[in-house]
């Protein structure tokens, strides 16, 4: 599925679109930048609640392509304008981590 | 024989704005010399958790990379305060990062351990009130985790 379609699912505010046409087939939930920069499997997306421009280097050096800011919470302006810089996809959800967790299970992405 | 490429950039302590960047140009360096990217990614881990360690608890230091046809060498200097007790510092979970740096997602106690997860080898010294000299070496020669084999980096 591509990030497109995964935001459009999700029903995203999309802050940014990014590589909208990459296919992405797994993901990663987590708001420890350690645990993620560790552990996030290849081509991945991000689902976290936080927006602030770490969020963004880690995406950046672990080649996350695409971050998901759950629980309605607001990005910083630093974090959208590097994400917009480095062609990530960044979708604004109202839902939990655990609800689009879900979801995006439903479709077929895997951990 | 060839020279190693170096590279080295000045981490400031307390940055948060800028911290990565040091990792990121070294990430950039090693792609364009051509290193394979599972080699790539083990190295990024090590000096962005070497980075932010120089970031939260080090008042800023130095991040190196020195790279030959054979190995990656990563070190990150400092002049902070030390680590006490290295094997605790070790220990996944164990962290001395303060509360407002834990609120931006960082201090789990998983840098060091990440580091040495992503290492062939790796040397910590560290002198309490003088400052920490942590040097990081991955071998092109192990094993590949995409699958290529054995590699070098066309310098």
């Amino acid at each position: 599925m591509t990030i497109g379609e995964i935001l459009f699912h999700l029903g995203a505010d999309v802050a940014n679109i990014g590589d909208g046409e990459r296919e992405v087939t797994r993901g990663i939930v987590g708001d420890l930048l350690s645990h993620v920069m560790g552990t996030a499997p290849e081509n991945a997306l991000w689902i976290t609640i936080h927006g602030h421009l770490n969020v963004a280097a880690v995406a950046v050096l672990r080649e996350i392509p695409c971050v998901i800011l759950a629980g309605g919470r607001t990005p910083s302006p630093e974090f959208l304008e590097r994400c917009c810089t480095e062609g990530i996809a960044v979708g604004l959800v109202k839902d939990a981590a655990f609800d689009v967790c879900g979801k995006l299970w439903e479709i077929g992405l895997r951990g | 024989m060839t020279d190693p490429y170096v590279v080295e950039f000045t981490v400031e302590g307390e940055d948060f704005l800028a911290a990565g960047e040091a990792s990121n140009n070294i990430k950039e360096t090693l792609k364009m010399l051509g290193v394979p990217s599972s080699i790539c990614r083990r190295a990024a881990v090590i000096t962005y958790e070497a980075e932010m360690n120089l970031v939260i608890h080090a008042r800023g230091g130095t991040l190196r990379a020195e790279i030959t046809h054979e190995r990656i060498e990563l070190t990150a200097r400092d002049e902070g305060p030390g680590i006490a007790d290295v094997n605790l510092a070790m220990r996944e979970g164990y962290s001395t990062a303060p509360d407002h740096v834990r609120e931006l997602g960082f201090g789990a106690g998983m840098g060091l351990p990440n580091i040495k997860r992503n290492a062939d080898t790796l040397h910590i010294n560290s002198v309490v009130g003088k400052g920490t000299e942590l040097r990081a070496v991955i071998h092109f020669d192990g094993e590949d985790s995409s699958g290529g084999g054995k590699r070098r980096a066309m310098l």
